[in-house]
């Protein structure tokens, strides 16, 4: 693996997973999934549908519990707090306190449909970290504008494209100024001419932020990705760049799951 | 032949006349603001017990499925009875008449108003939950990865656009309220039934004045239909609710309808 371990590097490491396991009932979705994951690189998970991955990276913001193991993000245990070696749920407070610094985008989108483009995504830091209507703003336009949709600003959701949809959803989760994005198959729901445009915003992105993408777009990690972590039945594969993934594929189940993909 | 008395059903309808009646003028006031009243507290009581079903904690989830299950499964009458005279005779509390800027708000009426109101909450509570649950999970998922709490999403997020799925039936319901707070009459209430039977009493002509009595429900009824409509095409202009209906198909029974052409109905 080409991870450091985190404690050397401190400072560096943004997100540290460490043998995290999950069951939903009987199944064991995620086995032992370990992964470190350092400051401003951009990490796309891939793998077959049922692999874990989409849920591995729920569990990173807590939307998803896990049954052992731990997730540091910054240095912060998420969502638990360990007592006497048992992890014990965090409250509710703590929780929502540590997913304002993670930002997330989903599949489809989920942007609040009763708000503008605007109201979207000033929304969190009005009424989260109780910035002044004003100031988020003025931050909101220059988020808009970054994603090129400084005309839709007072549009809803249902007049927006799937496209633009997701560009917002993009600067609703920029907002909160997170250190770390999460993108969990951010195009899968796109018609195909509208996936380059999320695309370009995410790549201009992986420039200056610290990303995991759950994704299938190969031409994306190609051109942004540091490294690809391939996962089947809920465990890593194989983590390594993303020239030597395509190139050469250590493993066999990679190597069929690329020649599937990629016909 | 009945000779149906002319002068009597205007002198008690027409309201320049009828409303000179004190008996009258307050009935009309105490049923509509025990309407307004028992309806907004039905809600309120309805969201906590809707939230109290869909939590994840039981106790919470018994208290609420016995609050609906109890106020749904009697009769309203026998609650009214039960506050008033039950909470009454054993002393646990005597609904002592309260003087509220100037009105005095006898004790039958706050024990009626809140026999309704209870009674309505268990059943605003399924049409609560009915609306909460028709929104789409992912709302609360982004949400909370934003980092709103439970409560935060649900005010911000959740419940504005439940609103819009409450509404309907929430109209109805208070069609239904305004009509069932003529049952105040059992613990003798001044409402606007109570009025009429006590002018009944001492002038004995129910035919004129029943009449008239249920033709003052129909104006506040009517009234209200109005309203509910255009309430009703402004939520719809931005989601779900495909077109509403017009006012005489509205006025004459036929309800909202959803987009998948069902009718929206309340509870009863």
């Amino acid at each position: 693996m080409a991870s450091v371990p985190g404690s050397e590097n401190g400072s560096n490491v943004i997100v540290k997973a460490e043998k995290v396991n999950k069951y939903f009932g009987s199944l064991h979705v995620l086995k032992d999934v370990s992964l470190t994951v350092r400051k401003n690189e951009t990490v796309i998970v891939i793998g077959p549908s049922g692999s874990g991955k989409s849920t591995f990276l729920r569990c990173i913001n807590h939307l998803e519990k896990i049954n052992s193991g731990h997730i540091h993000v910054n240095g912060h245990l998420i969502g638990y707090l360990e007592r006497n070696g048992k992890l014990v749920e965090d409250g509710e407070r703590n929780i929502a306190r540590q997913r304002a610094e993670i930002g997330i985008v989903f599949q489809r989108f989920n942007l609040f449909p009763h708000l503008t483009a605007l109201e979207n995504i000033i929304e969190a830091p009005v009424h989260v970290r109780k910035i002044s209507i004003d100031a988020a703003t003025a931050d909101g336009e220059r988020l808009l504008s970054r994603v090129g949709l400084s005309e839709k600003r007072d549009k809803y959701p249902s007049q927006l494209s799937g496209g633009q949809q997701q560009r917002v959803a993009i600067a609703r989760a920029l907002a909160m100024k997170p250190s770390l994005m999460l993108f969990d198959e951010p195009t899968s729901a796109l018609d195909p001419e509208m996936i380059g445009e999320v695309l370009d915003v995410m790549k201009e992105l992986a420039q200056e932020m610290t990303m995991i993408v759950v994704s299938h777009e190969m031409g994306f990690a190609r051109a942004a990705a540091n490294r690809v972590v391939f996962m089947d039945s809920g465990t890593i594969i194989e983590d390594t760049t993303p020239e030597q993934l395509f190139a050469n594929p250590r493993e066999e189940r990679t190597k069929q799951f690329l020649s599937r993909i990629l016909h | 032949m009945y000779h149906f008395d002319w002068e009597v059903f205007w002198k008690y309808l027409w309201p320049p006349s009828a409303l000179d009646d004190p008996l009258i003028r307050t009935g009309v006031i105490v049923t509509i603001v025990v309407s307004i009243v028992a309806q907004l507290l039905g809600v309120i009581f309805g969201l906590f017990a809707a939230l109290g079903k869909m939590s994840k904690f039981v106790p919470f989830r018994l208290i609420a499925d016995a609050y609906i299950w109890y106020f749904r499964g009697t009769p309203l009458l026998v609650q009214m009875m039960l506050l008033f005279f039950g909470l009454g005779v054993t002393h646990i509390y005597d609904f002592p008449d309260i003087v509220f800027e100037g009105f005095k708000i006898s004790g039958a009426v706050q024990a009626g108003t809140l026999a309704l109101a209870i009674n309505e909450g268990a059943y605003m509570a399924e049409i609560v939950r009915a609306g909460i649950e028709a929104i789409d999970p992912g709302q609360m998922e982004a949400s909370k990865s934003l980092g709103m709490t439970f409560g935060l999403a649900m005010q911000r997020i959740i419940l504005p656009q439940a609103a819009k799925v409450i509404i309907p039936p929430l109209g109805n319901e208070f069609n239904n309220m305004m009509k069932t707070t003529s049952l105040m009459v059992v613990i003798s209430a001044a409402e606007l039934f109570y009025a009429f039977e006590q002018i009944n009493a001492r002038i004995f002509k129910p035919f004129e004045l029943f009449i008239a009595a249920s033709l003052y429900y129909l104006a506040m009824t009517t009234v209200w239909s109005i309203i509910q409509a255009r309430i009703e095409a402004s939520l719809g202009e931005r989601k779900g609710i495909e077109k509403a209906p017009g006012m005489l198909e509205r006025v004459f029974g036929m309800g909202p309808r959803t987009s998948r052409g069902e009718p929206i109905t309340g509870g009863h």
